[in-house]
Parts: C-alpha cells; structure tokens; sequence
C-alpha cells in the first residue's frame, strides 16, 4: 500500500463532511469573483449609459446581483469554515482510533521508546498533520480548480478563446511557481525534523548534566556546540522561510500580471468590437479575483509535501506491529498450564546473559521469592517469565504449549505481570481498578483496597472510587499509586502472579499487614515476588537467589 | 501602568517583550517601511489599471496602452517584491530575537549554576521552553508587530487616495473600518466565556489519547485496548462537540469581518454605478468618472485585507504573551555578591577550608546555612549528614562552586578545583557508554583505560548488563540502565577524571540496601587506595559507619562533629 493508498482509505469514510466543505469554499471564492466582476462590469456600464454612450441600463438587477454575492460569500465561508473543522476533528477522531489500533500491537519492549517525549510529541504532531489534509490540501486544491473552471466558463461564454486561455496558462505557471517553493522548502524538512530531534536530547544533556559538566570543565565547550547548533538550525529555518514567502508573493505576482495581461487583451478585443466595454473590465477583474483562490496553492502544495511525510511516519507505526490486536471478548477456553521454565536463561542478548540457566517451576500454596543485588537480571527475568521478553535459551512452557509462541490475549488471560512501575490511567480510581473487568461490583474494589490497606485512608480523606486520579497517579502519592496497581492486579483471576518489588517503599508494619492479608490469595495461584528484602517473606516461602 | 512589579522583580510579560525587540528594532522599521512602499505600489497599480480602461473607452486615441501596461507591471513587481521583503524583515526579526533568547537560555544555566538552575524548573522545562516557548513567540514578531504598523498605515494611505478621489467613497470605507474591530470584539468576548468554561474539559479530553498511549502497557496487560479505543473514540468525539461550540462563535467574528469587508465593497460598486449613472445628485458623486471609480473599485479589498491579517495574527500576540510570562523568570540573574577568587587554605594538609559561611536563597527569609565553620583535610571521608532540608546538598553545591555564599570564605586547595561530581541520580549522556567515559577528560582515553576504569568500578566490561561493552547505547533518561548501573558508571567516569576532591550528593539513595552496600564499599576502597577526599551528604547509616568523620547539620548550623 502506498502513502497515497493509505490517505485515501483514511478519509473515504469523513468524504461527505470534506465534499460539502470544498464545495462551500468555491462558493465562497467564486461569489468573491463575481463580486469584483460584477462591480466591475456595472460602473463600466453606468459609466458609459451615464455618458449616454450605452442607451438603456437596467441598474437594478445588477446591483442585486452585487449584493446577493456579497452576502452569499459570507454566508459561505461561514459554512465552509463549519463544515471544514467538522471533518477535521471526525478525521481526528479516525486517526487516533487507527494509530491506537497499531501500537497496542506493537511488541512490549519496541513500546518502551513511546516513553520518549519526543516520539510522542511528534506522533502527535503528525497526526494534526494528516488530519487537517482535506481542509488544508485538498480544499484549496478543489476549490482553486472549481473557482477555475468557472471563470473560464465565463470567459468562454463572454470573449474568444483567447481570454480562457490566458487564464489557463496563468493556473499553469501558478502550479510550477507554487511546486518549485514547496520543493525548495523541503529539501530542508526532513533534515529539520531529525535536527530538532537530535538538539532536544543535546538540551536535555546540557540543563540536566550541568554539575557532571561543570565539575568535568566542559560546561564552556557545550554551551558553545550547542549556541552553534542552534544557529544553524535557526539558518536552514530562515531559508526555508524564504522559500514560503517566494512562493507566496511570486504567486501574487503571477496572478497581478495575468490581470494586466487580460487587461491588454480585453481592451485590445473591445477595440475590435469582439468584446464590450463592460464585459472587458469584468474579464479583468474576474482575473484579479482569482488571487484569492490561486493564492493559497503555495500554502496547500507545500503541506501536501508535509502530510505525505507525516503519513510516512504514521505508517511507520503500522509497520511495528505485530500479530493480531489483543482483544477482551471472552474467547475460547483456556489451556491449561502450569507455567515452568526449564534451562531458561534471560538477558538483553543470547551470547551476554544476565541470569541462568534456571529451572523454575512455582507451586500453589510456595510463592517464589527472587532476590539479589540489582543488575541480576531480576527484572528481566520476570519480564521473561511474563512473556515480554525473549529468553536467551531454555524452555519456557505453559503446560503443553510454549509460552513464547502462545497468542497475547491467551497470555495475558493466564499471566498477570505487575511490574515495578504502572502508568495509571488519567481517569477515576474505579476506571483503573476495573480495568479488563468492567462489571466488578463497587464492593469487591473496596474490598481489595482493604486488603492493600489503602482503603482506611481514603475513606479518611473523603475519596470516594470516583476520586481522580490526575496524569500518572498525580493525585497520589508513589506509594498509593503502587498499592492501587496491586489491587488491580488482586481483582485479576489469573493462574501466574509475577510481582516485580510490590512493596518497595512500603515500611516494614505496612508491608507485613499487607502480605497478610494478600498471602492466601498469593498462595492460591503460581506467584513470583522480586524483593530485595527477602526477609520479610514468609519463611516457608521458597527462595532464589540471583 | 508601571513597568515592573514591585513585588517579583520581573517585567510585565508586554514590557518584556517589548524589551527583547529593542535591540533588533531596525528590522520592524524595515518591515514597515517595505509595507509602506508596497501599498504606495499598490495605489500606483492600481490608478494605472484604471486610467487605462477609462482612457480605452473615452479617449482610446490619447492611450499609449503598451506603456500604461509596462507601467503597471513594473508597479505590481514592486509590490510584491516589497510584500516579500516585509514578510523577510518580520522572519528576520523573530529570527534575531529568539536566537539572542536562546543564547541567553544557554548563558543563563551556566552563569547561574544547577542549583539556581533547578531552583526554577526542572531541566525538562528549560529544554522544553528552550524549544516550544522561544518558538511560540515567532508569531508576535514575525506577524503581529508588523501587522500592528500595518493595519493603520495601509487603510490611512487608501483612506487619504480614495477620499482625493471621492470624499464619500472614503467616508463610507472609514465608516466600516471601526465597526469590524468592535462588531469582533463583541462576538470575540463572547467566544472566550464559552472558550474559558470549556477549556479544563477540553484540555483533558485532548490530553486523553495521550494518556491512553501513555499507558499502553498497563492497558495490554489489562486486556483493555479495545475498550480503551473505543473511550478515545468518544472522547475525540466529545472533545469534537465541545470544539465545534466554541468554533461556531468563533467564526462567527471572521464572518462578521467578510460581511463588512464585502458588503462595503458591494455598497461602494452600487454607489459608485449610481453615481456614474447619474442617479445620484449629492456631494461628489456627480463629478465621478470611470477613472476614479474603477480606482476606488479595485483599492476597496485592498483597504480590508491588512484588517483580516491582523485579526488573524491577533492569537500570535496571546500565545507570546504566555510565553513571555515562564520565559523571564528564568532569565532572572540569580544575583548574590561576587565573591573575590579565593585563595589556598593556609595548610597544605588542608584540602577545603570554610569560614563563617552564609548562604541564602533569593525566595527564602531564612539563610539556608549559617557561619559555617569547616576543615576538611585532605584524603579524609567525611559524611554529611542531617534531617532533609538542613542543609546538606547546599553544602556539596557550595563546595563544588555551584553557589556563591552571602558572607564568609571559602578557601580550596589549587590542585582541587576541579572534583568529580555524583549525584542522586548520576546524569549520562546520551550516547554509548564510551562517550560518556571519555566525557571525563580532554585527551582521548584509551579503550584499555576505559575497561580497567569500568572494573574498578565494579561494572566490568564484559557484564552481561553492558550487552554491547563500550558501545552499549545510552538513551534519553537512562533507559534499561538501572540506578547502581549509572552509579558505576559514574565512578568509572570519576576514576578517569583522576580528580582527587570528589563530591557526592546522596549517591545511594535511589538504591536498595544490598546495591548501596555494594556500592559504598567499591567506593571507599577506591578512595582509600588513590588518596581521594571524599565529601558526602547521606542519611543512611551505611555511609556513616563507612566514612572517617561525620558532620551533622541542623537548620543550618553544624550540629556536631564525631
């Protein structure tokens, strides 16, 4: 499939909104025309009657004519603009929905990177992008070439050929100046993405190393790399500004001498007696008010060239993904396990491992306690054992089938992984704890709150399981946000618990009532703890040490 | 209106602005004149279009048609090509100011120093205000500002030609121009109630999808990205509904605009083809031609346009304003006296020597620390230690010259001015590991020298945490590299550097305690083996027992020596 391809299956289904907006905006610009010819086209002819050189004139009907596409182009653009930002924001509403689709079938360790701010701010950025391509590609596109053809129809109908084909002409050499700015333009544009990129983790280096810098004596050396960074990009910036604003005024001009060239024309015709007086200043100012529509194909040829790399980039996301998107229906029935890893080694890469080989086998009842200085390969090897990371070597199998190979949604129904960090969702403490099991009863939240022993204190601050939470658990504190994830995990009935530090930050008391609380439920599955305070454990919980 | 607040020190956000053009003003004065000259052109066409359609119906004999054209077409690249240079002078202009701003940023954090520095915004803030604030003020000077010069002188030139023409032709022009800023004025509050009240759930709703990508992992193992992507749906949705309400009063106030600007415009074509008939017998329109008609006719859109590129760049000013209001604090000089170079301590057995050392924080009544009186000798272990915010870390950014003290001296031996510096969190840069051990020293260092460093450290090369050795990537915020990972790697940079002060600012509290046991014994044997002088501010009971003196500070003051 082609970028192309791409854009149009993604704006087939808002083509309705984007058609009625093109049409509004050649209505708009074509009432403008008509406004400036008609005008035109009157005081000549008054002019003449009123010099007693034309015998009768009829003022009324034109004078309402000026005044009925005076209203009409504002009613129109009214209209277009309504209907325009309708598409965009339903467009919008596709994109995100398609993107989203994409990256929840990205693998887990490929979604780290969205962690970046900059991958998210550009991913962001791409998708306002492409979403405004009918109202600023397409529209001025469509509306350019109907106000076009309507004025050559005119011309056509009102002079010899020769006036549309200046007109014509005019619409070619139109096209090629706006093409030629937008290409000069570009060449820069991508260099400029990638660049900004680049002087973002430069900044980022600079602001947050400041005392190793400092202390190294190379805080003078950066500050000057980075002043002469900046100055460059800010040069290639203004040159590619230069190319915009070449093409925006050349195009002016393009139009500005077509006028003078009908100009010439239409009196040279009305000189022969082929043309009127009235109707030859009406054909100059119908080309003077091409501008406006002509105008903005700059503007439009140049974003094309954006949004066609915008759409590059999105499909980039596409082309990450992997396998089908995990669903939540309820599918078949589960197989059945349990989870054992025989000879499993785990690391980043198979000749380097972190840990290994190990065979593990957790039993109902004994939850595996892992323990061990960091850097171990504790955390990757739950990360193995939950099926996010490849192991190195060994055998990982679920009952019969092995783990690695078994689709995600069937994983995540038989795993649940809490990992040392949850990003919470920006929504209420329900929403979150009911995530992936939206019909739990207001009860059984309370009653896992209870058991994380988090409950007490929010009935104490007056939260109810509305409370929101803010962006990231802003509204809590790491530790509350912490238990919250454990309690979600608690409402998840699934046979492997692989639990990456639950209580790191935790004083001993709390931590203790919590296990107590928790333990028959850890006991009552295949459980995995990563600690590093093993001796907090029960004692008759088996150990690891790594 | 005073320029500053009495209270904060800082410029109003419009004085502010107003400040940073001063110095690149000749760029304003080149857009406005380029401007200037461009409607002048403009007038100059279009007369020359008009008498040449009058001339060709009236007097076709007395036409040189061919130099008239000539005439216009020389008069219309004029225009455009000053339209060109003043949209240039404008980029120029922002150009200049943001490139000065950003130098200043950049001077800024080193003049001040990282505690000032994170004092005003973490460091994610100064990129970000580096890169998206500095850029939201392009608008202001690039559009606005010339759009301000422009939209008084244009309409008063046109003004002035239309009413040498026809004084009634002008009157009505004049009497339309001030009911488009008023009729906008009043659709445009009305537009900001509505705006205001919906901007907190507006903003959520367009921060959700984020949100939700966000938290993709979370939501994968929940097995709710299908309900997740069904709520982006409908908050898309909703957020569209709530935008196309604010949007439907909004437009309305550019509709208000076009319906003046045609309506006037048709008026004029209507009282100007009446006239011309004859229809008409009041004032001037009785000695009107088709000269001056057709003149009046083609200048009359021009007279709306710099109106309508104003009130589109009247959101550029908005948006600088904001930018300029988180922009100047961080420039503010953090102040604080100059202290003279400090000499030597007085014994060369003494590595730093503080006397009667005072410091205080601009924003605070209270010194952060009061007549501190130390000696640190040289190869000596001293912790620092006391209940958060006595004091600690501002001791450590005094003796690594990060701050400068309100009263007293400090006195550091010559060979000890430069130091190794660790952190809570030890900053790598992004890069390979190799890069950020070379970031040590201005020779290159020797792979040989890198790995016995790494080892050293505890970090050998060959660990499985560092799958690609000395080109392992490090990636923005340390990804995959863990707390006592980036400590290591730190203390390896520290042993290259051959400093021999080093200062440390609670290295291990990010860790566990089995990781910082580790940790502070590889350290402290180190130390012991080069001779190094180890400062280093901690609350945990393991630095304490390991270091060879203990300084506890409260509120301040040293409380104890032990």
């Amino acid at each position: 499939m082609t970028d192309r391809e791409y854009l149009q299956r993604l704006f087939r289904a808002r083509l309705g909104w984007s058609l009625l907006a093109w049409l509004l905006l050649a209505v708009t610009w074509i009432s403008g025309i008509v406004l400036l010819a008609l005008s035109g086209w009157f005081i000549t002819a008054t002019a003449l009657a009123g010099a007693g050189v034309l015998a009768t004139l009829d003022i009324y009907s034109p004078s309402g004519g000026i005044r009925a596409a005076a209203v009409l182009r504002t009613v129109a653009r009214y209209f277009e603009r309504v209907t325009g930002h309708e598409a965009v924001l339903r467009i919008l509403a596709d994109l995100r929905a398609t993107t989203f689709r994409q990256l929840a079938r990205w693998p887990a360790r490929s979604l780290a990177t969205l962690r970046s701010g900059d991958l998210q701010a550009r991913l962001t950025s791409d998708i306002d992008t492409l979403d405004a391509i009918p109202l600023r590609v397409v529209g001025p596109m469509a509306g350019a070439l109907l106000a076009l053809v309507s004025a050559v129809a005119i011309a056509l109908w009102l002079a010899p050929p020769l006036a549309a084909a200046i007109l014509l002409v005019a619409a070619a050499i139109t096209l090629i100046t706006a093409g030629l700015a937008a290409a000069a333009g570009q060449r820069h544009g991508r260099r400029l993405v990638q660049e900004e990129s680049d002087e973002r983790v430069a900044l980022l280096d600079y602001f947050g190393g400041l005392p190793e810098l400092t202390a190294f004596g190379r805080l003078e050396e950066r500050r000057a790399a980075l002043a002469r960074r900046t100055r460059e990009g800010a040069a290639r910036r203004l040159t590619q500004e230069r190319a915009g604003v070449l093409g925006e005024q050349g195009v002016q001009l393009v139009v500005m001498l077509t006028t003078l060239a009908m100009l010439g024309y239409a009196l040279h015709a009305y000189a022969e007696g082929l043309i009127s007086g009235p109707v030859a200043v009406l054909l100059t100012l119908m080309t003077l008010g091409l501008n406006e529509a002509l105008g903005s194909l700059p503007g439009a040829w140049w974003r094309l060239g954006e949004s066609l790399e915008a759409a590059r980039r999105l499909r980039e996301t596409e082309a990450g993904a992997e396998g089908p998107e995990p669903v939540g229906a309820e599918p078949v029935e589960l197989p059945s396990g349990p989870l054992e890893a025989r000879g499993l080694s785990v690391g980043f890469r198979a000749d380097r491992p972190l840990a290994g080989p190990l065979d593990i086998r957790p039993e109902p009842g004994y939850p595996l306690v892992i323990h061990g200085i960091s850097g171990r390969g504790k955390t990757a090897l739950l990360e193995t054992l939950a099926g996010e990371l490849a192991p190195t070597g060994g055998e990982l199998r679920w009952g019969e089938q092995d783990l690695t190979t078994l689709d995600p949604d069937t994983r995540h129904r038989v795993i649940g992984y809490l990992p040392q960090r949850v990003r919470l969702l920006d929504d209420s403490l329900a929403a979150n704890l009911r995530l992936g099991r939206p019909d739990l009863p207001a009860d059984r939240l309370w009653a896992v709150l209870d058991q994380v022993r988090i409950a007490p204190l929010l009935q104490r601050m007056g939260y109810s399981l509305e409370y929101p939470l803010g962006e990231d658990a802003g509204n809590l504190s790491g530790g509350q946000a912490r238990r919250v994830a454990l309690a979600w995990l608690l409402l998840q009935d699934r046979p492997v618990a692989l639990l990456d530090e639950p209580f790191a930050g935790l004083d001993e008391a709390t931590e203790a009532a919590i296990l107590e609380r928790i333990g028959p439920w850890l006991e009552a599955r295949q459980t995995v703890i990563v600690t590093h305070a093993p001796r907090r454990m029960p004692a008759h919980w088996p150990r690891l040490a790594l | 209106m005073p320029a500053d607040t009495p209270d904060s020190g800082l410029p109003r956000p419009g004085a502010w602005l107003q400040a940073r053009l001063r110095p690149h003003r000749k760029w304003l004065l080149g857009a406005t004149a380029a401007g200037l000259g461009a409607t002048l052109a403009t007038v100059a066409l279009a007369g020359l279009i008009a008498w040449a359609v009058h001339m060709a119906l009236f007097a076709p004999e007395r036409l040189p048609l061919g130099m008239v054209l000539a005439g216009a077409a020389v008069a219309a690249v004029l225009r455009y090509a000053l339209q060109a240079l003043r949209d240039r002078a404008g980029h120029r202009l922002a150009d200049a100011v943001k490139r000065e701003l950003r130098e200043e940023l950049l001077e800024a954090a080193r003049r001040d120093g990282p505690v000032h520095l994170a004092h005003r915004a973490p460091s994610g803030a100064w990129v970000d205000h580096y890169l998206r604030r500095v850029e939201d003020l392009t608008g202001h000077y690039a559009r606005y500002l010339p759009g301000t010069r422009m939209v008084i002188l244009t309409p008063l030139v046109l003004l002035l030609t239309v009413a040498w023409l026809d004084w009634l032709a002008a009157g009505l022009l004049l009497l339309s121009a001030p009911l488009i800023p008023a009729f906008m004025a009043l659709v445009g509050m009305g537009a900001e109630q509505i705006h205001r009240r919906q901007q907190d759930e507006e903003n959520r709703l367009a921060g959700h999808f984020l949100d939700r990508l966000r938290s993709l992992d979370f939501l994968r193992r929940a097995r709710a990205t299908q309900a997740a992507r069904e709520a982006v749906v409908a908050a898309s949705d909703e957020h569209r509904r709530l935008t196309m309400r604010v949007l439907r009063v909004a437009f309305l106030s550019s509709a208000i605009m076009e319906f003046f600007s045609a309506v006037a415009i048709g008026l004029l074509a209507i009282y100007i083809g009446f006239g011309l008939f004859g229809a008409i017998d009041y004032g001037p329109a009785g000695s009107l031609t088709l000269f001056t008609g057709l003149f009046i006719l083609v200048l009359a859109p021009e007279y709306f346009l710099p109106l309508r590129q104003f009130a589109q760049s009247y959101h550029d000013r908005a948006a600088a304003l904001a930018a300029a209001e988180s922009l100047a604090p961080l420039l503010q000089p953090a102040g604080g006296p100059a202290t003279a170079p400090p000499g030597a301590p007085d014994s060369p057995r003494t590595a730093v020597h503080l006397a009667g050392v005072q410091v205080q924080y601009p924003d605070t009544a209270q010194p952060a620390l009061h007549d501190i009186d130390l000696q640190i000798g040289r190869g000596e272990h001293l912790a620092v230690t006391g209940p958060s915010g006595s004091g600690k870390s501002t001791l450590l950014a005094l003796l690594a010259g990060f701050l400068r003290p309100a009263g007293g001296e400090i006195r550091v031996a010559d060979d000890l001015q430069r130091f190794v510096w660790i952190g809570q969190d030890a900053h790598l840069f992004h890069g390979s590991l190799r890069d950020n051990l070379q970031l040590a020293s201005a020779e290159p260092v020797s792979e040989a020298a890198m790995n016995d460093a790494l080892a050293r450290a505890g970090l050998p090369v060959d660990d499985p945490q560092l799958p690609d050795g000395l080109d392992t990537a490090i990636s923005e915020g340390n990804t995959g590299i863990s707390g006592g990972q980036a400590q290591r790697i730190a203390m390896a940079r520290g042993i290259l550097a051959g400093h021999p002060l080093w200062l440390l600012d609670e290295p291990t509290s990010a860790l566990d305690e089995a990781t910082e046991a580790a940790l502070l014994d590889t350290l402290f044997a180190l130390a012991a083996k080069h001779d190094i002088t180890l400062v280093i501010a901690a609350h945990r009971e393991a630095v304490r027992e390991r270091a060879s003196r203990v300084v506890r500070l409260a509120e301040g003051r040293v409380e104890s020596l032990a």
